[in-house]
C-alpha cells in the first residue's frame, strides 16, 4: 500500500472515530509541480490529501493558528522530520501541548516520500536523533565559510545588496513556526526599536532581528527561503545561527518537547573567548 | 508597411533616449531578482523575462517615501516638503499587464487629492510595451478581459515580429510619438508582419464572479472562510501587485526631529485598518482575504469604473501557500454557476 | 590640518559591577576618552541585542557591553544568561558584516577602576584606527535622499 493510500486510509479513521477533529495535510495545487496546504475534516474529504516528494512545506506553522488547540480536541499533521522538530520546540516553549498533536510522520528520499513509525512527537526521538546526527546543511555550510573568509566590510555589502531587495511583506515571518508573536517587534512602535519603513536599513535591522530570534530554534525546514518573493538566502543566516549553538553550547534544535530554549539556560562553563 | 524597431538598433535606441536626458528602465535579472532597473546597454536587458517578479508600480508608488522633513521647536514646527527629483524616464519592455496597472491606479491617486508623488512621476515617465506572445501557467490577463497585447497605460506598443529579428512599433500617445520621433532615423518601415499575442485562456468569468460579489448576502457568506484557510498573512501577493496601492504613513525620528514616509501597507497584516483602541473590524484572516477581492472586484470599480486587477497572476505565481485570484475567482465564478 | 577623528563609542553597563567600576575610575580621579557615553542598566541580562543596533541606528562607532565577573551577578545568574546572548548576537553581526572589532563585551567589577580606564582607553584608540562606521552610517544617509527601491 502507498504511504498516500495509507495515510487518507488512516485519516479517514481518526476523523471518523472522533480521534481528532481536523487533518493538515496537502493537496493538489495550482500546477502539477505544486503542493498546497490542506484542511480535512471529514472522513470523505480525505480523498483530497496527497503525499509525494512534492510536499516540503513545514505544516506546523498552522498549529498556532489562534484559538486551533484551545478547545483541547486533537489534531493531525503531516510532518517531515524538521516539522516533528518544530513540534518539539513549540511544546517546549510551552505554546502548544503535544498531546494534542497525531503526526502523521514522512521523509522524503529521492524523491520519494515514506512512512515513519510513530504517532506522537516522543515516538520521533529516533528520527531526530538520526538528523542530529547527520549534521548541518554541508551545501549551506560551504557558503557560510565563502562568507565568513571574506572580508567584514564585502560581508556587509553582499548583506546590504540582499537586504535592499526585501520588501517587508514578512512572508518570512508568517510561513514560519517560530514567529508566534501575537505582536511581532517590529509592529511595536513604542518604543519602537527598528525602523518600519522597508528602506535598506530597515530591512537590515528587521533580518538581524529576526536570524537572532531564531537562534537556536530554527530547524531550517527552509519555509522562510522558499517563501521570499524577492529571493533572500534567508536559509543561510539562519544556518549560521544553527552553527553557532551547535560548536558553542552542542545545542540541536528541537530535540525533544523538553528541551530547555537554548538562550533561556547556561553553564557556567559556557566558552567566553570573546569577552575582555 | 509599418515602421519597425531590429534588436540590433536597440543599443542606438537607448543612447539616443539617453542623450536626450531620458533615464532608461528595463527588465534586469540580477543578484537573483527580477525588476526593472536603469540600463545602459540592451545586453543588460533580460526581455525573454516572461514577466519580472517585481512590477513597475515600484517606480511610481515605492515601497518606502520619504513625504517631509520635521523638526518641533518650542513654539513651532518647521516642516519641509520632499518631492521625488525630477528624472524622465523610459520603462522599456514593460509587460501589457504591468502597463495597465499604472493606469488602473491613476485615477486612485488623482481622484480627490492630486498625488504629487505619483503624477510626477507619471508625467515624467513614457512607458514602452512589449506584446506579449507567450504566457505561463499563472497569467489570467484574458480573465480580467485585458489581453497579452493590450494597449491600456501603455504610450508604445512594440509587437514582436514573427522572425524575430525586432518589433513592430506604434505610438499610443503624445509621449510617445515624441519618444519615437527622437529616434526616428533608427526605426525602418518593414512590412514583416507581426507574431500573434499569446492565447491565455480564461480562467473564469469575471462578470458573474462581481454579480455574486455584489450581493450584499454573501458578504458573510462561510466562502470566505474556506477559501482563506490556508492564508498565512503575509503581504506578498498584495506588494507584488501592479495595482494594490494601501499605504501607511509613519514618522520616523527622534523626539524633536524625524522624516514623514508612506510606506505601502497591505489588507493582509493583522495590524491593517487596527484602530488605536484595539478593535479591528477586520479581525480575522477571512475577512481580510475578502477586503481584498471586494476591493479589487467591486468597490474600486464602484468608485473609479474599473477592476483594480490587470491580470498579472503574481499573486498566485509567488504565494508561499498557493493561493491568489485565480484560485478565489475560479471558485466565486462556479458558485454563482 | 583636519581634526582628528573622535568616534563615539556606547557603553551599556551593569550598575552593580562596572557602572560602580566606572564610578571608582572617576573618584580616583583617573582619566579616561570622553568618547564613552555610558547607559547604565540594573543588569547585562537586561541588555537587549535592540539596544546595540539603536546604538548602531543612532550613529554609534562602537559598543562596549560590560558587567559583572561569571559568580558576581547580584541577581545570581543575569550575566550567565547575557553570556550566551552576545556569544550568538556576536556571530550573527560578524556575519552580516558589521566588524567584531566595533562591538566589544568585557567583565568589570566595582574595583577594576584602573581596568574600566584603560578599557575605555584601548577602546577608543581601536576604533579611532577603525575609522567611522561608514558603511552602517551611510544607510541612514541614504534614507533621507533615496525614493525609489
Amino acid at each position: 500500500m502507498g504511504i498516500q493510500v495509507q495515510f487518507r486510509k488512516e485519516a479517514a479513521e481518526l476523523l471518523s472515530s472522533g480521534a481528532v477533529k481536523l487533518v493538515i495535510g496537502y493537496g493538489e495545487g495550482s500546477t502539477p509541480e505544486r503542493r498546497r496546504p490542506v484542511f480535512v475534516r471529514t472522513p470523505a474529504e480525505t480523498e483530497r490529501l496527497v503525499l509525494d516528494g512534492a510536499c516540503v512545506a513545514n505544516l506546523s506553522t498552522y498549529l498556532i493558528s489562534e484559538g486551533l488547540l484551545s478547545d483541547g480536541k486533537n489534531v493531525a499533521v503531516f510532518l517531515k522530520p524538521d516539522g516533528i522538530r518544530s513540534i518539539n520546540i513549540l511544546a517546549a516553549e510551552a505554546q502548544l501541548n503535544p498531546e494534542q498533536v497525531v503526526i502523521f510522520g514522512f521523509d522524503i528520499e529521492n524523491g520519494e516520500a515514506r512512512p515513519l513509525a510513530g504517532r506522537k512527537a516522543s515516538d520521533f526521538t529516533q528520527v531526530v536523533e538520526a538528523a542530529k546526527a547527520a549534521g548541518l546543511s554541508p551545501e549551506l555550510q560551504k557558503e557560510a565559510e565563502r562568507l565568513d573568509h571574506i572580508s567584514a566590510a564585502e560581508r556587509f555589502e553582499y548583506w546590504k545588496e540582499q537586504f535592499s531587495k526585501c520588501i517587508k511583506c514578512y512572508a518570512c515571518r508568517q510561513v514560519c513556526p517560530m514567529c508566534y508573536c501575537r505582536r511581532c517587534i517590529v509592529d511595536v512602535n513604542q518604543p519602537q526599536w527598528i525602523n518600519t519603513s522597508s528602506h535598506t536599513l530597515g530591512n537590515f535591522e528587521w533580518n538581524i532581528v529576526r536570524a537572532f530570534h531564531l537562534a537556536g530554534r530554527c530547524v531550517a525546514c527552509g519555509g522562510c527561503d522558499r517563501s521570499c518573493p524577492v529571493n533572500i538566502p534567508l536559509r543561510l543566516i539562519n544556518h549560521r545561527m544553527a552553527k553557532e549553538v551547535l560548536d558553542a553550547f552542542d545545542y540541536y534544535a528541537g530535540e525533544s518537547t523538553d528541551q530547555k530554549p537554548v538562550l533561556a539556560t547556561f553553564r557556567q562553563d559556557d566558552p567566553e573567548t570573546f569577552i575582555l | 508597411m509599418t515602421r519597425i524597431l531590429l534588436k540590433n538598433k536597440l543599443d542606438e535606441c537607448i543612447a539616443a533616449w539617453r542623450s536626450a536626458g531620458f533615464s532608461v528602465l528595463a527588465p534586469v535579472k540580477r543578484n537573483d531578482l527580477s525588476r526593472f532597473e536603469e540600463v545602459e546597454r540592451s545586453a543588460d536587458m533580460a526581455l525573454d523575462l516572461q514577466i519580472t517578479e517585481r512590477t513597475i508600480k515600484d517606480h511610481f508608488f515605492p515601497q518606502t517615501e520619504p513625504l517631509l522633513r520635521y523638526t518641533i521647536k518650542k513654539h513651532d514646527l518647521d516642516s519641509q516638503e520632499m518631492l521625488p527629483p525630477d528624472i524622465r524616464r523610459v520603462f522599456f519592455g514593460v509587460r501589457p499587464c504591468d502597463a495597465s496597472g499604472l493606469a488602473i491606479d491613476d485615477p486612485l491617486f488623482g481622484w480627490d487629492y492630486k498625488d504629487q508623488y505619483w503624477f510626477k512621476r507619471r508625467d515624467n515617465a513614457v512607458i514602452v510595451t512589449i506584446a506579449c506572445t507567450t504566457s505561463d501557467d499563472f497569467c489570467m490577463c484574458t480573465s480580467v478581459k485585458l489581453a497579452p497585447d493590450s494597449t491600456k497605460g501603455s504610450d508604445v506598443m512594440l509587437r514582436p515580429l514573427q522572425n524575430g529579428t525586432g518589433w513592430q512599433v506604434e505610438a499610443l500617445s503624445d509621449r510617445g510619438t515624441a519618444l519615437l520621433d527622437s529616434v526616428s532615423s533608427i526605426l525602418q518601415e518593414s512590412s514583416e508582419t507581426p507574431a500573434p499575442p499569446a492565447s491565455v485562456p480564461v480562467k473564469f468569468d469575471v462578470d458573474k464572479a462581481m454579480e455574486w460579489l455584489a450581493d450584499p448576502a454573501n458578504f458573510e457568506s462561510h466562502f470566505w472562510k474556506e477559501i482563506s484557510l490556508r492564508c498565512i498573512g503575509c503581504g506578498s501577493c498584495t506588494f507584488l501587485c501592479p495595482t494594490c496601492h494601501c499605504f501607511d504613513i509613519q514618522d520616523e525620528g527622534d523626539t524633536y526631529t524625524g522624516i514623514r514616509r508612506k510606506n505601502w501597507d497591505s489588507c493582509s497584516f493583522t495590524m491593517f485598518t487596527m484602530h488605536t483602541s484595539g478593535h479591528n473590524p477586520r479581525n480575522t484572516q477571512s475577512t481580510r482575504w475578502r477586503q481584498r477581492i471586494m476591493h479589487k472586484f467591486n468597490y474600486y470599480r464602484g468608485k473609479f469604473g474599473v477592476n483594480s486587477c490587470s491580470g498579472c497572476g503574481r499573486c498566485t505565481r509567488q504565494c508561499p501557500v498557493d493561493m491568489g485570484i485565480t484560485e478565489t475567482l475560479q471558485a466565486i465564478s462556479n458558485l454563482q454557476g | 590640518m583636519s581634526e582628528p577623528f573622535e568616534p563615539k563609542i556606547v557603553a551599556f553597563v551593569c550598575t552593580y559591577c562596572t557602572y560602580a567600576g566606572a564610578d571608582l575610575a572617576g573618584t580616583s580621579r583617573m582619566k579616561y576618552a570622553s568618547n564613552v557615553r555610558i547607559v547604565r542598566l540594573p543588569c547585562t541580562g537586561r541588555i537587549s541585542p535592540m539596544f546595540i543596533l539603536k546604538a548602531l541606528q543612532k550613529g554609534a562607532d562602537g559598543v562596549l557591553v560590560s558587567g559583572c565577573h561569571p559568580g558576581d551577578c547580584h541577581f545570581a545568574q543575569g550575566n550567565y544568561h547575557a553570556r550566551r546572548r552576545w556569544t550568538v548576537f556576536r556571530a550573527l553581526l560578524a556575519f552580516t558584516g558589521i566588524p567584531e572589532q566595533r562591538i566589544r563585551f568585557s567583565w568589570i567589577s566595582a574595583a577594576e577602576g584602573a581596568k574600566f580606564a584603560e578599557l575605555i582607553n584601548s577602546l577608543t584608540e581601536d576604533i579611532r584606527k577603525l575609522g567611522p562606521f561608514e558603511q552602517y552610517h551611510e544607510l541612514q544617509t541614504v534614507i533621507e535622499t533615496q525614493s525609489t527601491y
